[in-house]
């Protein structure tokens, strides 16, 4: 992160890489809460993206955060409160979540943005429970609106931090349904949306093979290997012959997130 | 219009233990706190419960042991974290616990409100939620189009209980126009065959009549109402006041250990022998008045 003049920070680095997966005129899924690191992953690092998309090549992308659609995102406090969230300026907060979900489920959405306990190689993804399902080791939050963003969004992106932990073969419960693994395949479901599209990690940049639907190495960070990589997967992704390096975000880029889009890093925090 | 005042006691009391309860409220906004706690004071139990996102609700009746079952999207305390009861009851095998994604929720809880018997859906498609619940979740094709849908059962609850705003002596329910929407209230309260809502304020019925579009939940729905204040404490009643960071912060302390959260219960819940002396126990209504937020109109 250090090839040119200007050195950046990982999560800038992952924040301009998906800011460059946006495209003008489309609508994108921001989720809201969780702390510390989940925060930065889940709604810090996708909100830097989005909004340094519409500022640099996409003026109209649109954001859906929460309940609200286009928020107001000039000016984001540390740990908001209640009202906060109650007087948020937005160019709306539709009558109920319902409406959300129908929009999810008409396919209204492009892109959206998800962060999980376990991965696995066909990208299906699991914040449920871990371990057997009769009876977990370990319960977790449940399913949220996470099983509709990879049945109908067009290219949900998957955003973690690389470990063996988290990139497991098989998921312990399939919460949202990536490329395969499963009984049938997405298409004999007849799933609307294709699947999650890309796979930003601290590490390395993944997408997923056509035919397999297995994942696939995309770019490198800068100063990453192969080998590194795979120690921290718990399975080996596909690795093509030629890897490129994930780029590093432009000076301007970074004078945008530093300078207008999170100058008091609330977005980015840990 | 009939009468439906009540108090807190007295709405509790027409729920047996073994109902079904849809609960109102999102994370840690309008949670029906103050229902909760009479629940868990008068011993009913053997409950199921049908939830959007439930915090400290799925979470205190798991502690109490009065959760059977519990059917919902997510449970736990948002930027606070996990749900430490419940998750200790759920891995424990104690509650029989059936995820939803939000639109199987919602779509349940539609038929349920529109006299119909299950509504088709696609996102639990391929998913483990529907590979578990085979009583739930089964596979229909459409006669018209022959796509492949799952069925899910209407949401039709014994009753529904939810917590917020304003309302008057006949169960009319009001929204301020300032106010966080994101939740299903609306939903909940048409899936229940018996709807209680406490509110922050009772008003009189002219206020209520001068701006009808504002009422979410209509007189007839209800069956009985009750006055609150505070009633969602320690979550937030967005328009009135915000969550109580302190005592949440205190309640999840206690919450990782058993019988320090017994001893919780015993001190918050048990002990207080009302609403009254609940808001008494966490400070008093100076404390409180601390939490509230100006008047949004």
């Amino acid at each position: 992160m250090n090839g040119g003049a200007v050195t950046c920070t990982l999560n800038e680095l992952m924040a301009s890489t998906i800011s460059r997966m946006l495209y003008d005129g489309e609508l994108g899924f921001v989720g809201i809460g969780t702390a510390g690191r989940a925060f930065t992953l889940a709604v810090g690092i996708p909100i830097v993206a989005a909004r340094l998309a519409q500022m640099r090549h996409a003026p109209d992308f649109t954001i859906y955060w929460g309940n609200l659609l286009s928020p107001d995102l000039d000016d984001i406090p540390e740990s908001p409160l209640q009202d906060t969230y109650t007087r948020w300026p937005a160019a709306a907060a539709l009558s109920d979540t319902g409406q959300k979900l129908d929009m999810l489920m008409r396919g209204d959405f492009d892109v959206s943005f998800e962060s999980a306990a376990q991965v696995d190689q066909f990208g299906n993804l699991n914040i449920t429970l871990i371990g057997d399902p009769k009876s977990p080791r370990v319960r977790l939050v449940g399913c949220l609106a996470q099983p509709e963003h990879l049945a109908f969004v067009r290219r949900p992106i998957i955003v973690c931090d690389l470990n063996r932990r988290t990139f497991v073969e098989k998921v312990d419960f399939i919460t949202s349904v990536g490329h395969g693994g499963g009984t049938r395949s997405r298409r004999d479901w007849g799933l609307p949306g294709p699947g999650p599209w890309a796979v930003v990690t601290d590490k390395a940049v993944f997408d997923f093979d056509e035919g397999s639907g297995r994942m696939r190495l995309r770019s490198l960070h800068p100063g990453v290997t192969p080998e590194e990589i795979c120690d921290l997967m718990a399975f080996t992704p596909i690795i093509p012959a030629e890897v490129g390096t994930t780029p590093d975000p432009d000076p301007e880029d970074l004078r945008l997130i530093r300078e207008k889009i999170d100058c008091h890093r609330m977005l980015i925090r840990a | 219009m009939k009468e439906k005042l009540t108090s807190l006691a007295d709405a509790v009391r027409r729920i047996p233990s073994g109902s079904t309860i849809a609960m109102g409220g999102n994370l840690l906004r309008r949670q029906p706190n103050a229902f909760i706690r009479e629940i868990i004071r008068q011993g009913i139990g053997d409950l199921t419960l049908y939830t959007f996102a439930s915090s400290t609700p799925v979470d205190m009746l798991a502690a109490a042991g009065a959760l059977k079952r519990v059917e919902g999207i997510y449970f736990g305390f948002f930027g606070l974290g996990m749900a430490p009861n419940f998750r200790r009851a759920a891995e424990q095998g104690r509650i029989d616990v059936r995820d939803f994604p939000e639109s199987g929720m919602v779509v349940r809880l539609r038929a349920a409100g529109a006299g119909l018997s299950f509504h088709p859906l696609k996102t639990t498609l391929g998913t483990d939620m529907a590979r578990l619940n085979p009583d739930q979740v089964r596979e229909i094709v459409c006669p018209f189009t022959g796509e492949t849908y799952h069925a899910l059962p209407a949401a039709r609850a014994d009753f529904t209980i939810m917590h917020g705003y304003v309302g008057d002596k006949y169960g009319n329910i009001q929204i301020p126009v300032v106010r966080d929407s994101d939740d299903i209230d609306q939903l909940m309260a048409k899936a229940g065959r018996k709807v209680i809502a406490s509110v922050e304020r009772i008003v009189p019925h002219e206020q209520i009549r001068a701006n009808p579009t504002l009422t979410l939940i209509p007189h007839v729905w209800v069956d009985a109402i009750v006055e609150a204040p505070y009633g969602a404490h320690p979550c937030a009643c967005d328009g009135f006041y915000d969550e109580d960071v302190e005592h949440l912060e205190m309640y999840l302390e206690a919450a990782r250990d058993e019988q320090a959260f017994d001893t919780y219960l015993d001190r918050y819940v048990r002990e207080p022998a009302s609403h009254e002396a609940y808001l008494e126990c966490v400070g008093g209504l100076k404390r409180l008045e601390k939490l509230c937020v100006g008047e949004v109109v």
